[in-house]
């Protein structure tokens, strides 16, 4: 299938700090592509680069088959991350001013609609909650029924429920054969809408591929979680292998021993072993590893040597992380 | 959609941000309003022997119309394109079919409607409090649309500048008020040092004001350039300004980051 968005090598530098250094990718069309990543990884300088509001100094993009700066807008929807629309226009009179710079836009009563605003319809954008406005702005890239869509941390702000108005809205748009790139902090959404996920770390895409591919590769085994104070030596007779999770660095308790590679049927043999030893414990917990883990594995380390540059720790101000870095997350998920 | 509906879009958005801003309308036509009071009334005190005001006040009607033509779209536009640099709307509007000069031109629209309003409403208390005795020259109608393409265009450049609304409001302030007072409105050129003349006559203003006066106040003595008369002249030059500057002030609206 032919690439809606195609993008080579993509570089840019903001003075000393890198914000691209050889991102690829490819969506194709009616795909849902989530990026994720940390704070400054580049995602929205990637979303900026693939939209044409920002010129990359190397590589080539293109988006339904152009260049982004000569594509066709009727064809495009974009929500940049920190968008604010004029704040004394109502919800409804916004999507209307929106819809009038297309040619053949929808109407807006059905956009507010989608976006679940019809009771709103007539407040000002000022006086919308936070997630309300949020979800007017969705909208605003929806007027054009675009075949290509960019939406930079679309859920940002907004309440559970909004949050699964806008995923199945975004459902839908893929199921009609819309192709959509966002980006997102919230590993949930991008494990529930897209078809692949691109982890963005330090300029470059790390790792791509669907959610439970990157979570086979990447996100380590299962794990029973102890929260408990005693001294991991306590569990040396287990037959599982045991770690204590880095203070901030994991997703355990503070006071907690993880259980790796355990079947949930196992967990019973677990307790007798506790019991049998009276360590004392407050709760145990099982999980599979998700996109989290996966995000936890491969972006951690990375996010940690660029700290460390920043801090004057680096022998470059812009260099980016190595690929043994990155490999040795891998191996240690 | 056309570029007319576009253009039309984005009209109708700013023309009702701006009458939602209360505040901001209230001082729109509040600072002429008050300039015309304080002025009429000095103006009215007809001091002898020289200095200000000493002209009739018809003289003055370019001045007080400036106010407005000038002020208004350089701190209206400054902010204007400020705003929408910092709510990311010009990335927005980027990926959408409407170009920077539709942009400008709709909220060139805008302006001139409002200071449409505010020159009817200038040229009325002139009248009222100082007696001016003013020709209504049709003329008028295309120096005050003209006048506002140009510092229309000047205003997105100082927005586009500048780093914030604070930053485009003192810059449209820096250069509003020399440009006021210094472009033949209420000081004539015999009260300025000769070597300032040239200088005068970089002012988009000058020619706004030379123009105005020459077609609405029968004691003009403004000199016809190469033959033509001035009320024509002028707004031929201020035109081909209005031009360049609404080009400028177009391709300085930030497309990227």
């Amino acid at each position: 299938m032919e690439a809606v968005v195609d993008a080579t090598d993509l570089e840019k530098t903001y003075g000393e700090t890198v914000a691209l250094s050889g991102a690829s990718l490819s969506v194709a069309q009616g795909e849902v592509f989530a990026l994720i990543g940390p704070n400054g990884a580049g995602k929205t300088t990637l979303v900026r680069s693939l939209t044409g509001t920002t010129e990359p100094d190397g590589g080539t993009a293109a988006i339904l088959g152009s260049s982004p700066a000569a594509v066709d807008r009727d064809r495009l929807g974009v929500l940049p991350q920190e968008f604010s629309p004029p704040a004394r226009l109502s919800a409804r009179e916004l999507l209307a001013y929106y819809a009038g710079l297309y040619d053949d836009p929808r109407d807006p009563d059905d956009v507010l609609a989608d976006v679940g605003l019809v009771d709103a319809g007539d407040t000002w954008y000022e006086n919308l909650s936070g997630g309300q406005q949020r979800r007017v702005c969705v909208g605003s890239a929806l007027v054009n029924d675009p075949d290509l869509l960019f939406l930079d941390e679309p859920t940002t702000g907004i309440d559970p429920a909004g949050r699964r108005t806008v995923w199945r809205l975004i459902e839908d748009l893929a199921d009609a054969g819309t192709t959509v790139v966002l980006t997102t902090h919230d590993m949930a959404e991008a494990e529930h809408l897209a078809d692949r996920v691109g982890l963005l770390a330090d300029g470059s895409l790390v790792a791509q591929g669907p959610p439970e591919d990157l979570v086979l590769e990447y996100g380590g085994s299962s794990r029973l979680t102890v929260e408990t104070a005693a001294d991991p030596a306590a569990f040396d007779d287990l037959e599982y292998p045991v770690e204590r999770p880095e203070r901030g660095r994991d997703r355990a308790p503070e006071a907690a021993v993880v259980v790796r590679e355990i079947d949930p049927a196992a967990i019973g043999s677990v307790v007798d072993y506790l019991e049998a030893r009276d360590v004392e414990y407050t709760g145990l917990s099982w999980a599979e590893p998700d996109l989290e883990d996966v995000y936890l594995a491969l972006a951690e380390p990375t996010e940690r040597e660029r700290t460390r540059r920043l801090e004057g720790g680096g022998e470059s101000g812009d260099a980016v992380a190595d690929d043994s870095d990155l490999a040795q997350a891998g191996e240690t998920a | 959609m056309s570029r007319l509906g576009r253009v039309g879009a984005e009209t109708s958005a700013g023309w009702r941000s701006f009458v939602r801003r209360r505040t901001a309308v209230f001082f729109t036509f509040f600072f002429p309003v008050i300039l015309i009071v304080i002025f009429g009334a000095l103006v009215r005190t007809d001091p002898a022997g020289g200095g200000l005001f000493t002209e009739p006040p018809a003289y003055y009607v370019p001045g007080y119309l400036a106010v407005v033509v000038l002020f208004t779209p350089l701190s209206r536009m400054g902010s204007e394109v400020a705003r929408h640099r910092e709510g990311s709307r010009f990335e927005k509007l980027a990926t959408t079919p409407l170009t920077r000069a539709e942009w400008l031109l709709a909220q060139t629209a805008v302006n001139a409607a409002i200071i449409g309003l505010a020159s009817l409403l200038i040229l009325g208390l002139v009248i009222l409090l100082t007696g001016a005795n003013i020709a209504f020259s049709p003329l008028l109608v295309p120096y005050v649309l003209v006048g506002v393409v140009c510092f229309c265009g000047v205003g997105a450049m100082l927005g586009s500048y500048t780093d914030s609304q604070d930053g485009a409001v003192a810059a449209s302030n820096g250069i509003g008020l020399p440009l006021l007072f210094l472009s033949e409105t209420f000081v004539s050129p015999e009260l300025l040092p000769g070597w300032f003349g040239p200088l005068v006559n970089l002012s988009p203003l000058t020619y706004f004001a030379r123009g105005v006066r020459a077609a609405t106040y029968s004691g003009a003595e403004t000199a016809a350039v190469a033959g033509v008369d001035p009320a024509l002249a002028n707004l031929g030059i201020l035109a081909v300004l209005a031009v360049l500057a609404f080009a400028l002030g177009a391709r300085s609206i930030p497309q990227t980051d």
